[in-house]
């Protein structure tokens, strides 16, 4: 027998028991080829470029799951950032192209289309000014499409011109989507360090120096190293490390594997696999109980940020071991509505915003799908997304705002979205207030490399 | 003499190009059938390239008799040649592991596992089957 007995039932268990998927293959479409000076024609050329190459990718997808046996479960594009190919469009005619890119995911079977965004760290031009102030419009008026928008960046500095923008943005997208809980906030993303190789949805754009068109994988798996980490007992944190790390091995070979069988079937190259644990609402999928299974209590006691930095360490040495191509944001991603341990802790009144803050600076990728009263402002949002930007360009990494003020919507309240983006409590917000500082406008400026205390 | 997808692919598209406007469905296929077997090749377009290669199956549940009878005829009817073959018995709980090729099988992989599928239900135990290579890049460096 090639193969131990025990090496095959252990895929078997994590595959069928312990949640091991593949969270997403993500086909980047470069529509840089895509401008023409009548809007008609851009559509066109868009549409029928999606379809020309993401036209199987779901099938194709399917096809691998069932050959080796590992579900996959999302199938999603990405596209160039819209306000790059598109920067001489009006607000009007950008939210044609949100309802051109909605059709398109539409008509190839899959649930999302990302790349609605614009990168704006250091300034805006005219066209990306037009692509902000039209994010509330295409959101609300599409299912498919989410929008990310990068304000900072290690090299640059924070862009507070931006995040002003953008929380009002926020603000008015909550606004105009209040039937559905907000939900268009669901499905936009403020970054600082944004990466362009990210196949997570909704913050994955297909950055200017990407290919043509590129086949990128994100990894999943919390469930199976939260039964790793039960199963190991009493052990001290190296021999803990160790037990994550062989886990992580595992799961970000066969997510290689996965990513180049599906690149391959669809004939283009393959890019980077994500190494990011990634939770589902599904019941042990989840990054908060592998931090309770490591020894605390519940997610927000002290010892949370190290215990958090430890595991995100873990992932990142065994899956840079695993696999050449790692890329992406590749952390743990610790969303409140995704995740069932997170939403446990926030509501049992454990875990409070500022603690998720902190915890950020040690994992990707920020704070994600975190529900605020309805009534929180502008200003406030602006000083969120501009602390979350900040410890990102300190720590040179990527941090993300998704933050959702439900509207009409107080403290204790529950937004539900259902599916994957599943469910969040309505967190207690400071409302001491920010506007002095983020009124002021203009830019941090670039930080410091050296004396890095 | 064997082609992958891509050699397929590359003939598949210098026949449409060889036909030019006049290439329909049925004259590319047939352009193309005449080029590989002309080569010496199998014409067998209804088959992935999951159909070569190695399969793992996985089977478990509790014990009774004809299990091992049930899953080897379905394979046997497939034409799936079993090379390995493992079993071990936990108290009632039956797991057997078999390594088999079904690139000599008419039938493709999606086809086996539907096959399998019926045997798991009648035995009322549980079958997966695996391409080998996940097994490799998992446990093997």
């Amino acid at each position: 027998m090639p193969y131990e007995f025990e090496e095959i039932l252990e895929t078997i268990r994590m595959t069928e028991i312990e949640h091991f998927d593949i969270r997403t293959v993500t086909m980047g479409i470069s529509l840089r080829d895509c401008h023409d000076r009548n809007i008609e024609v851009t559509k066109q050329k868009i549409y029928e470029k999606i379809l020309r190459y993401g036209g199987q990718h779901v099938k194709l997808a399917k096809e691998v799951e069932a050959q080796y046996g590992i579900s996959i479960a999302n199938k999603r594009i990405s596209v160039t950032p819209i306000s790059i190919p598109f920067d001489a469009c009006s607000m009007d005619e950008f939210i044609e192209i949100a309802k051109i890119l909605d059709l398109a995911a539409e008509e190839i079977g899959i649930d999302y289309i990302a790349g609605y965004s614009a990168l704006v760290q250091k300034g805006m031009t005219n066209g990306e000014r037009e692509l902000i102030k039209s994010i509330p419009y295409a959101l609300s008026q599409t299912k498919r499409v989410c929008s990310s928008v990068n304000i900072g960046s290690t090299k640059a500095g924070i862009n507070m011109d931006a995040i002003n923008l953008m929380s009002e943005a926020i603000k008015l997208t909550a606004e105009l989507t209040r039937e559905k809980d907000s939900i268009g906030c669901a499905k936009l993303v403020v970054f600082a360090n944004a990466v362009e190789d990210n196949p997570f949805v909704a913050g994955a754009f297909h950055g200017v120096t990407e290919p043509e068109i590129v086949l990128n994988v994100g990894i999943s798996g919390p469930g199976v190293v939260l039964e790793a980490i039960k199963e190991a007992g009493q052990v001290d944190l190296q021999q803990l490390s160790e037990v994550i790390k062989k886990t992580i091995f595992k799961i970000t070979r066969a997510g290689e594997l996965i990513g180049r069988k599906v690149a391959e079937k669809n004939g283009i190259p393959f890019g980077i696999v994500d190494i990011s644990l990634a939770p589902t609402p599904a019941e042990g999928d989840s990054i908060a109980d592998i931090l309770k299974a490591m020894g605390l209590e519940d997610v927000g006691a002290p010892g949370t940020t190290a215990a958090l930095a430890m595991l995100n360490d873990s992932v990142k040495k065994a899956g840079l071991m695993a696999s050449s191509s790692v890329g992406g944001m590749s952390g743990a991603f610790i969303p409140v509505s995704e995740d069932m341990g997170m939403i446990r802790a926030v509501q049992a009144g454990n875990l409070s915003l500022e603690k998720l803050e902190a915890m950020t600076a040690v994992c990707s990728v920020g704070l994600d799908m975190i529900a605020v009263p309805g009534d929180t402002s502008a200003a406030t949002i602006a000083g969120i997304i501009a602390d979350e930007a900040a410890i990102g360009i300190i720590n040179d990494k990527t941090t993300a705002v998704r933050i959702i003020p439900a509207f009409g919507k107080k403290v204790g309240d529950m937004v539900d979205y259902g599916g994957l983006l599943g469910k969040a409590p309505v967190m207690e917000v400071r409302t001491i207030s920010s506007a002095g500082f983020v009124g002021r406008g203009g830019r941090i400026p670039a930080p410091m490399r050296s004396l890095t205390n | 003499m064997k082609f992958t997808e891509d050699e397929i692919r590359k003939i598949t598209f210098e026949a449409i190009n060889e036909l030019g406007d006049k290439a329909t469905p049925e004259s590319v296929k047939e352009l193309v059938r005449g080029r590989v077997e002309g080569l010496g090749g199998d014409y067998k377009f209804e088959k992935g390239d999951a159909s070569s290669g190695r399969v793992i199956l996985t089977s478990f549940g509790l014990n009774h008799p004809g299990i091992v009878a049930g899953v080897t005829k379905a394979l046997g009817d497939a034409e799936c040649d079993i090379q390995d073959l493992s079993q071990k018995l936990l108290g009632d709980f039956f797991t057997m592991i078999m390594v088999i090729d079904i690139s000599s099988s008419h039938k493709d992989l999606k086809e086996i596992q539907e096959e399998m599928n019926k045997v798991a239900e009648l035995m009322k135990i549980k079958i997966y089957l695996q391409h080998e290579d996940v097994f490799r890049f998992m446990h093997r460096i």
